[in-house]
């Protein structure tokens, strides 16, 4: 059976059970909209050191958000049993494993989205012309930790100390790409040619390689075994 | 060829030795019933025939496909009903079943379905989201789903478990349809009486081992 269907079909599940119960969607956008709020009320910055800043915060809040949202990425698999299921069909597990990633991304780009406004707003940003090259770099770091978001979901969901291990797990093999994103980002707001941030947004599309490469033929022994 | 050949199966959990030399063997249109007191390891059993779950030692073949070697293979012959229901509760009847038939690599129409749902008595709640149908309701949903599949292996942990006794007759006549159209089927039951009206083969799970009784034996005291 083509890869491409089974992808279709988990996204499809993933998309559409989501759609329906917005739990995973309003949780994570009412924390993010939190650590927005308190870092806006935290501060009081001028142009020069928010733009100094903003990279930091910005993936603060991006990155706990990944954790609550992505930590629950297999929690939805466990009611009913629905994981013993995933296991036993007869498809290749490295096509859930992309089907679950590109649901998982959906997910955080659409929050992100959301958020990107709210951090105009609230701290009077003027990057309107800086959008673009900022949903990319946005969308790059994103692609990495949902690659190794979906994998370290699978790892931790049968265990009992998943929330945990969940953060423990992430964050350490995160980190370069965390760092990658920061300085991009920083690159992008202070309006700085591409040439001087090219070497962060390469390093982070390696990194989405390494770790979607790696995460895709380690979901099967995590699936299986 | 042999629908299921099960040879020497051991399985020990940590220092608990569950199953012992187990060894089975099924033909397209056998029906074996698994008895046996709780904590027997029918469950345990099942969930190794269902590659759920490896053995200690033993292997196990699917329509001559070893469970180890040739896994994802093995499973497209087999279908496993167990006590998960395998539903998704946001997504309706319909869209569960359109799920689990499209992983299988089929997409069977929205008439197809339907049929089906009416054959197993829920097509009235084709619409309805999955969490709002009751433990019975989600037995016969999975059954429907294994209607569909129509799989050469089918693995039925309880499946009279939540039913009334209409859903039990209903299981029954779909185990004969199987039958006929020459699926093997290894189902665990602790209701004797249901299981006899279909089985052809039974077995008795004690102390680690698989014991064959002949089906008629089935109205006495087992264990």
């Amino acid at each position: 059976m083509p890869y491409f269907n089974i992808i279709k079909w988990i996204v499809w599940k993933d998309l559409l059970s989501e759609m329906r119960s917005r739990e995973n969607i309003s949780s994570l956008f009412f924390f993010a909209f939190n650590v927005i709020l308190i870092f806006s009320f935290s501060f009081s910055m001028d142009r020069d050191m928010t733009l100094a800043l903003m990279p930091g915060l910005i993936w603060v809040a991006f990155g706990f958000t990944s954790v609550l949202g992505l930590g629950k990425s297999f929690l939805s698999e466990t009611s009913n049993d629905c994981l013993s299921y995933l296991r036993i069909a007869p498809v290749p597990k490295g096509a859930i494993y992309l089907g679950k990633l590109i649901g998982n991304l959906c997910l955080m780009l659409m929050v992100e989205l959301i958020l990107v406004p709210l951090f105009i707003v609230f701290f009077n940003l003027d990057i309107l012309d800086k959008l673009l090259p900022l949903l990319f770099v946005m969308t790059a770091a994103t692609v990495g930790l949902c690659a190794l978001g979906t994998l370290f979901s699978a790892l931790t969901v049968q265990i009992r100390a998943r929330e945990v291990m969940f953060p423990l797990l992430l964050f350490p093999l995160a980190a370069p790409v965390f760092i990658s994103a920061v300085e991009s980002t920083q690159g992008v707001l202070s309006g700085d040619p591409f040439s001087f941030y090219r070497h962060w947004i390469e390093l982070l599309m390696i990194f989405d390689l390494v770790l979607t490469i790696a995460s895709f033929w380690m979901f099967e022994f995590i699936l299986d075994d | 060829m042999v629908s299921l050949l099960g040879y020497q199966i051991s399985h020990t959990y940590r220092y608990h030795k569950v199953l012992k030399d187990v060894s089975l063997t099924l033909n397209p249109g056998d029906c074996y019933v698994l008895f046996g007191p709780n904590g027997a390891g029918k469950t345990t059993l099942m969930k190794i025939l269902a590659t759920l779950l490896k053995p200690t030692s033993g292997t196990i073949e699917i329509m001559g496909k070893d469970t180890q070697q040739s896994r994802e293979e093995a499973r497209r012959y087999l279908f496993f009903i167990g006590h998960g229901t395998f539903l998704y509760d946001d997504l309706t009847v319909t869209e569960n079943i359109e799920f689990t038939m499209g992983l299988r690599g089929e997409t069977p129409s929205f008439s197809m379905i339907r049929d089906v749902l009416d054959r197993v008595g829920i097509g009235p709640f084709a619409l309805q989201k999955s969490r709002y149908l009751s433990a019975g309701m989600q037995r016969r949903l999975a059954l429907a789903k294994a209607l569909l599949a129509n799989p050469n292996l089918l693995l039925l942990d309880e499946p009279y478990v939540s039913l009334d006794e209409k859903g039990m007759e209903m299981m029954n006549d779909c185990i004969r349809e199987f039958l006929k159209k020459g699926t093997a089927v290894l189902m665990s039951s602790h209701d004797r009486a249901k299981a006899a009206e279909v089985a052809s083969h039974a077995g008795i799970l004690h102390n680690k081992t698989l014991r064959e009784i002949p089906v008629k034996e089935l109205g006495y005291a087992l264990f």
